[in-house]
Order: C-alpha cells, then structure tokens, then sequence
C-alpha cells in the first residue's frame, strides 16, 4: 500500500472545484477582478513613473549668474550646489554655450545674430531627484553669492509633487482593500465548502485521516483558485491596456504611454499570480482556523 | 487492551458524566456496556477512541496513554479503533465500496490493494452485491452493515460501537450483534454500548453496567438486568 498525501489532495481539490464550479467560479472571478485591479494599479504607476521623470527632467533649475563672475567662483558655485540635499545633476553652461543654445534655436535664421556680441549670463542648471525639492534647492540656491536670477517652474513642482504623492497612496490603499477582499471572497468559498463537508470531515477525522489530509485540499483549491484568478485578472488587464496603447496611439500619439517590454509584462502576470496564491492561501488558512479545529 | 484508572469526566458547565470509574477490558473481550439514558455510556465509548478527554484518572487504549497523547497522534489511534454509531454516518453521495474505500483513502491507502480490501470486507459483511449501491438505496440494516465494513477495513485492535441497533427492529439488529461477535473471533476486541436487551439477554457476554456515571455490575456472561 502507497502512501499518497499528495495524489490524494489533487484529486480532491479538483473534484472539489468542480464540484462546487459555481462559488468557486465566484470566487475565482473575484480574485480575478481584485487582482485587475492590483494590475491596473501597477501599470498606472509605472506609468506615472515613465511620465514624471519625463517632466521632471524638464524642471530644471536655472539660476542666472551675474555678468562679472569670475571663472573659478562659478566653479566654486557648482561644486556648492553638487553638495545640497535633493540634487540629481548639476550643469554649468558658460556665456558661450548659452550663446549657442540660442543660435540652435534660430536655426536656419541664425544669421540674424551675427556680428552681436553676446548678451547672455552663465548659468548653473540644476536637477533635483524629486519634483519636490524643487522649492527647498531654490531656497539655498538664492542665499549663494554671485547669483542674479533663479527660474524654476514652481506650481508645476508643487502639483506635481502633490499629484504622485496622491496616486501612490491611492494605488496603495486600492490593493490593500481589494486583497482584503478577495482574502474574503476565498475565505467565504473555503467556508461553504467546510460546512458543505462537514459530515465527511467528521468521518475522516474519526477513521484517523491526519489534518493534512484534511486540510490539503481546502488549501490547494485556494492556491489554485488564487493563481487562476492571478492569470485572468492578468489577461484581463494586459489585454486591456495593450488595446488601449494602441487605440490611444493612433489617436493622440503625443501622449506619453508607456509600452510595456515582455520582461514588465512576465513581471505584472508574475506578481498577479503570487499575490493569487498569497491571497487564495490566507483566505483558505484563516477559514479553516475559524471554522474547523484544525 | 483498555484500561481506565480511576477515571472522572465533567463536561464543561458542571454534568458530571462519569465518576471514578476504573475497567479493564483484556484483548479478544467482548463487552456490553449497559445502563438507563445518561448513566455515561457514550461519554465512556468517547474517551476510547479519544473524542473526550477524562478530567481526572487515565485511559490506556492498545498500550497508549490517551490523557497524554499528542494531537498528532491521535488520527494514528484511531486507525486501529473501528467505530460504529447509531446513525451510520455514512456519505450519501458515494457508493457503499466508495464508502467502505474512503477509510483507506485518506488515511493514504489506495490502488490495488485497497481495492482488495474492500471487496472483501464487503463480503464478509454480506453486501458484495450492493456494491454500486448508494447509502439511501439500502435499508438501515444494510447500511449499518457498511459502517461496520468500513469500520473493520483497516483490520482494528478494537471495535467501538454506541448503540449501534438503536434505528433497527429485533432481527436487523440480532444480525448486526451476529457481525460483530463474527470480528470478535477473528481476534477483535469488541465494546458495544445498547440498549437491546433481548440480544444482551441471548448472547450471554461480559456486561458492565453503569448507574449515574459509576460502574454498579461488572460480570461474565451477564444479562441485561441483573
Ligand atoms: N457534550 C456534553 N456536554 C455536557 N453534558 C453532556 C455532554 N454529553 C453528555 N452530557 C451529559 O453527560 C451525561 C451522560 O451522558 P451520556 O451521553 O454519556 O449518556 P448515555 O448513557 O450515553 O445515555 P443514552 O443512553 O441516552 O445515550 C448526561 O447527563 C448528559 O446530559
Ligand atoms: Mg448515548
């Protein structure tokens, strides 16, 4: 005679499932549409990750240096502005290179500046790590000596700044909520099942059957609901966003969509299946523990 | 094979069900345990196979000490303790050898020889005919007969049963009682709590009797009444 923990907990869960094919249904789809959700969220950030760095590449400090600054002490101001918190690069561009700047932005009528003598100041231009520190860089930038002018994009900063700082919280608490749900939604499931076969538990128990074989496939049909619904709530929303990429991009092609690469999609199907098994595993441990002594 | 040493048990809520009861049943007994509605019976026949636990004293079962047995062990005792019980318990949604086979299945038995287990088994017990049979298909002698097929598939030390003929008229039940003496030959030890007097009467066993939770009559070839 084998000993087949295993063999036995497949074929139960899977008679189980089909079985019960209408709450597990239920269930499955649930966990799918929780785990969309997960999905949409994580491709939102990503998203709003490609886009901020997009924009925040453009938020560019400039802070004018006055006519007369001597060389060095434009290279003792640079170094000073390396050194502050929130700094992502630092740029010097001379009174030539600014000069230049502006012919390319003639162009084909640069002509026009010839035989002008250059009218433009040096400047220091100064990226942050985040939009954010935008206003707190400006503060210290302003107090350095030898400084004229600074320029900087302060509303767009802030909201900016505000905008993520509300999308991440947003997505954040959007998971939590619907993994809550589907950790119920499995619970729930697990439940029914229990007290659907509470009298064959009874029976086990009393013929010596151990809580694995017990509890194994109320287990695994959780494990396995949570990664069916990982896989159809990632279907769903790669589908969803791969039609909308395309459909949006033939319509307004400015803006900026990321597409995603197949190592951004095997990672989402990835998470969304994990987080499927976690969730379809707690649901399924914490309904055994309330409603089974196990 | 079972021994109980000074054995109190009080529910919780203050029922005291039985009080210092001491008993040896020796392998290869077979054992009527008698006595009026909450005398103890089932409270006894629970603390063998491990469903209670005493509040005071000590059970042995088949040289194990119940009271201080591990969780983990007790799935492993009860796969050498047949139980029977009034209500059958069968699953109504298996056939009778899926039912007698679901005892091997998931205690981790199955293929072959679990498939030659059952069948004979089945019949021993007389119903390798009804085989394919559903539980509500069958009378209530014949479902109790697959209780105790499934009950002794596994080849118990023990055979527990609490009052296994309550939902039976006399003749069923006279076969049921046939079936179990049938297993005590073949070396195992029986404990059979009733209330059937006549068969008690007819088959002359070791009788214990109990009043108010306190063993009153302990003897050979008793009867139902003293
Ligand atoms: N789970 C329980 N909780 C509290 N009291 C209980 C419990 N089970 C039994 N009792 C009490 O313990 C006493 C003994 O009950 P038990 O079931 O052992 O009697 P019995 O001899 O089997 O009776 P019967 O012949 O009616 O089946 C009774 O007074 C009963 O009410
Ligand atoms: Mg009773």
């Amino acid at each position: 005679m084998r000993y087949t923990l295993v063999g036995y907990v497949f074929s139960e869960t899977h008679k189980s499932i089909w079985r019960n094919r209408m709450s597990s249904f239920l269930s499955c789809g649930t966990t799918a549409l929780a785990l969309f959700l997960l999905g949409v969220a994580i491709i939102i950030s990503l998203n709003l990750d490609y886009i901020f760095t997009d924009v925040e590449r453009q938020l560019e400090i400039q802070a004018y240096l006055k006519m007369e600054t001597p060389d060095e002490e434009a290279a003792a101001l640079v170094k000073m502005c390396e050194g502050m918190d929130g700094v992502a690069g630092v740029r010097f561009v001379s009174k030539d290179e600014a000069f230049e700047e502006l012919r390319q932005m003639f162009q084909d009528k640069a002509a026009v500046l010839e035989g002008i003598e250059n009218p433009l100041p040096a400047s220091i231009r100064i990226t942050t790590l985040r939009a954010e520190d935008v206003p707190k860089v400006v503060e210290q930038v302003k107090e350095l000596p030898w400084i004229d002018d600074v320029i900087y994009q302060e509303e767009a900063s802030r909201n900016l700044a505000v905008l993520g700082r509300v999308t991440q919280a947003l997505s954040l608490g959007g998971t939590v909520v619907v993994g809550l749900v589907a950790v119920t939604v499995i619970g729930n499931t697990t439940r029914m099942t229990i007290e659907a076969r509470r009298h064959e538990i009874a029976i086990m128990k009393l013929v010596g059957a151990t809580d694995g074989f017990v509890v194994g496939p109320f287990v695994l049909t959780g494990i396995v609901l949570g990664i069916l619904g990982g896989l159809l709530g990632a279907g769903l929303c790669l589908g969803l966003y791969n039609y909308l990429t395309e459909s949006l991009g033939k319509v307004l092609p400015f803006i900026p969509i990321l597409s995603l690469s197949r190592e951004a999609i095997l990672n989402i199907t990835g998470i969304l299946v994990l987080t499927g098994v976690a969730v379809g595993t707690l649901g399924a441990a914490l309904s055994l523990r309330r409603h089974l002594d196990v | 094979m079972i021994q109980l040493r000074d054995v109190t048990k009080e529910y919780p809520g203050g029922m005291l069900a039985l009080s210092h009861v001491n008993l040896d049943i020796r392998k290869g007994e077979f054992v009527f345990i008698v006595g009026h509605s909450g005398a103890g019976k089932s409270t006894l026949i629970k603390l063998l196979y491990r469903e209670e636990v005493p509040t005071e004293g000590r059970v042995f079962v088949a040289g194990k000490d119940l009271t201080r047995m591990r969780r983990r062990e007790v799935p492993f005792l009860r796969r050498r303790i047949g139980v029977v019980f009034q209500d059958f318990k069968l699953l109504p949604d298996r056939t009778v050898a899926e039912n007698v086979e679901f005892a091997l299945r998931v205690t981790g038995y199955n293929g072959r020889d679990a498939k030659r287990a059952v069948a004979q088994v089945l019949s021993m017990v007389g119903l390798k005919h009804r085989a394919g049979a559903y539980p509500g298909e069958l009378s209530g002698g014949e479902q109790q007969r697959v209780a105790i097929a499934r009950s002794l598939v596994r080849n118990p030390d023990i055979l527990i049963a609490d009052e296994p003929t309550g939902n039976l008229d006399p003749d069923t039940s006279m076969e049921i009682f046939r079936l179990m003496e049938r297993a005590n030959r073949y070396g195992t030890t029986v404990v059979v709590a009733t209330h059937a007097r006549h068969i008690v009467d007819s088959m002359r066993k070791r009788v214990i009797e109990l009043r108010n939770g306190t063993v009153v009559r302990d003897v050979r070839r008793g009867a139902y009444d003293d």
